[in-house]
């Protein structure tokens, strides 16, 4: 029973902010509805996705305190898993998901247990690399494609269960479907006890030990959350595009952007990541389509996102909530 | 009365420098113990040692009949040995309720549970007025009590406190000395304590150890403490005495 309350239970936000929340829900649901072009139908989807992307990295990154770069190896595990059981075996989409997020933890238990031993920078840098190891496997290993990656057969029907549509707003309503399961999970999962117990150790490490938290131990556990969002994610990118590359699901770059939505957004808050897709996204779409014509500017993308990820460090770590809050706090005082 | 935490032989040393020389003494039930003795004494460093956070280098510690010598500090901590720190740095991600919630789900998994014992121990430490402010907003004397609540919230059976009167003016002093009353007679928690106050130790604690250069040089009532020669030259100062023969 309390464990339902919570996670409906927004008390400590604001009337404001849940008003404002509740008609962009509206929109969320009425969006498909209301005339559009293609363009804007992919960026919103895109806009989900990295909404998810980014509430699985807030566990971790956000509450924990802990930034990972390198959750772009777990997309890629969650895609390959449901791709490859697709064109093997004809396995459906609601099938291979959750295995695919099943294998995506158990390997992040094995990355998390060694690399918790470090503490920032190092954590950082070691996720980074595993990611890139992991990717390189990916583009010699030829049950899997290769580097040529894999391409997903269309069924001659649209199928629900093989989540294969001619429509993209069908695409549409089941990610808003997942993103709501994410988001009232992370509503429970910041009041949960773990949810707690990482923000202490975010805090002071050395305090929270003392209090009777096995540091090591919540971070796997809050890792390996972060890597299920992250793995279903994956596991829908692939049925969606219908086309999988490693350079591309397991790149540097989805890594660094999963960790930019919740960094911009505002780490450890649960409007964080929303915010910040709903600001990266539109901003990368537009990007894309600009700098893709463009011969010689290719990579400007990526120095644009440091200078962002630069600009938050030094003045608002808590990103764009950060600068809200603080704003409010001022008003109060 | 029975030993609730016993220390034989402990001996602590960092590279070449020996922090702690087989010390060994016992903490009876219910008793509130004072370690005292300058800076660079090993004070700390004995509190590390018992509460995990170091392993030490020889020597053996029990606690409420268990062998803990070694175990990890989330560990002891879950037996029911907590502690507080020197400098509690808090970056203020957590309220004061927050950071006492976090003590409190040690024993519960249950929010509301926990957020229940967290308002019974700001009650209790007469933290209301700042329930909800940043750790890091806080005056030290309220900071110092914050860490307190937090650690009490687990539940312990024995609290260490590491200097929780250092930088408190006078006034703050004596609030802080009936607050250790409260918790160690109205609790129930034994208690024992390093601090630099004279004033503080001496007045509420049973017994007083006295460490110099990781040696334990003296142990007794605080009133043979005060007359002890050997800790006179190592600590207190011939000052202290004067002071106390004039107070007399």
């Amino acid at each position: 029973m309390e464990t339902i309350r919570n996670i409906f239970d927004f008390s400590d936000f604001p009337r404001k902010d849940l008003v404002i929340f509740g008609l962009f829900c509206l929109f969320l649901f009425i969006f498909p509805l209301i005339p559009h072009s293609s363009f804007s139908m992919a960026t919103m989807i895109q806009f989900l996705m990295f909404s998810l992307y980014g509430m699985g990295w807030n566990t971790i990154g956000g509450y924990g305190g802990q930034v990972d770069l390198g959750k772009a190896q777990y997309a890629g595990i969650g895609a390959y898993t449901t791709a490859v059981m697709l064109i093997r075996w004809n396995i459906p989409f609601w099938v291979s998901a959750p295995i695919g997020m099943a294998f995506a933890i158990i390997w992040s238990f094995a990355i998390g247990y060694p690399l918790f031993r470090m503490r920032g920078h190092y954590f950082a840098i070691a996720t980074i690399a595993t990611s890139l190891v992991l990717l390189d496997v990916f583009q010699v290993w030829d049950f899997v494609g290769g580097a040529k990656g894999l391409e997903i057969p269309l069924k001659k029907m649209p199928s629900l269960m093989y989540l294969q549509f001619r429509n993209d707003a069908y695409y549409y309503y089941i990610l808003l479907g997942l993103f709501f399961i994410g988001f009232f999970y992370i509503n429970w999962f910041r009041k949960s006890r773990l949810g707690f117990q990482l923000r202490a150790i975010k805090d002071n490490e050395e305090v929270a030990r003392s209090l009777g938290i096995n540091a090591h131990w919540c971070k796997i556990k809050a890792y390996a959350i972060a890597t299920s969002f992250v793995a279903v994610v994956g596991s829908f990118h692939a049925c969606y595009n219908f086309n999988i590359e490693p350079e591309d699901i397991m790149s540097l770059d989805l890594s660094i952007l999963i960790a930019m939505m919740a960094m911009v957004g505002g780490a450890g808050s649960l409007w964080g990541p929303i915010i910040g897709a709903a600001v990266l996204v539109p901003l990368k779409s537009y990007l894309g389509s600009w700098l893709g014509g463009k011969a010689g500017l290719a990579g400007l993308d990526l120095v644009i996102y440091a200078l962002i990820i630069m600009a938050i460090a030094a003045f608002e770590p808590r990103g764009i909530w950060g600068i809200v809050e603080k704003a409010r706090r001022r008003k109060r005082t | 009365m029975t030993p609730i935490l016993e220390v034989q032989g402990v001996t602590k040393d960092f590279g070449g420098l020996r922090a702690n020389n087989n010390i060994s003494f016992s903490v009876q039930k219910g008793e509130l113990l004072g370690l005292i003795g300058p800076n660079g004494a090993g004070k700390s460093t004995l509190f590390n040692c018992i509460a995990g956070v170091y392993n030490v280098t020889a020597g053996r510690i029990f606690f409420d009949g268990q062998e803990i010598t070694n175990f990890k500090p989330y560990e002891v901590s879950r037996l029911g040995l907590a502690r507080t720190f020197q400098i509690f740095v808090a970056s203020g991600d957590l309220s004061v309720i927050e950071n006492i919630m976090v003590g409190s789900f040690l024993r519960t998994r249950s929010r509301s549970v926990a957020r229940r014992r967290a308002e019974e121990i700001i009650d209790l430490m007469g933290l209301g007025e700042h329930r909800d402010h940043w750790v890091s907003e806080l005056p030290v004397a309220a900071q110092k009590r914050v860490a307190m609540a937090t650690a009490l919230a687990t539940q312990p059976k024995m609290l260490l406190l590491d200097e929780v009167a250092a930088g408190l003016n006078p006034t703050e002093i004596d609030e802080m000395m009936s607050l250790i009353r409260k918790i160690h007679y109205d609790m129930g928690i034994t208690v024992m304590l390093i601090e630099h106050v004279m004033e503080l130790v001496m007045n509420i604690s049973h017994r007083v150890i006295v460490l110099d250069s990781g040696n334990m040089i003296a142990e007794g009532k605080p009133e043979e403490i005060k007359q002890n020669p050997e800790v006179i030259k190592a600590y207190l100062g011939e000052r202290y005495v004067a002071q106390q023969q004039k107070g007399a």
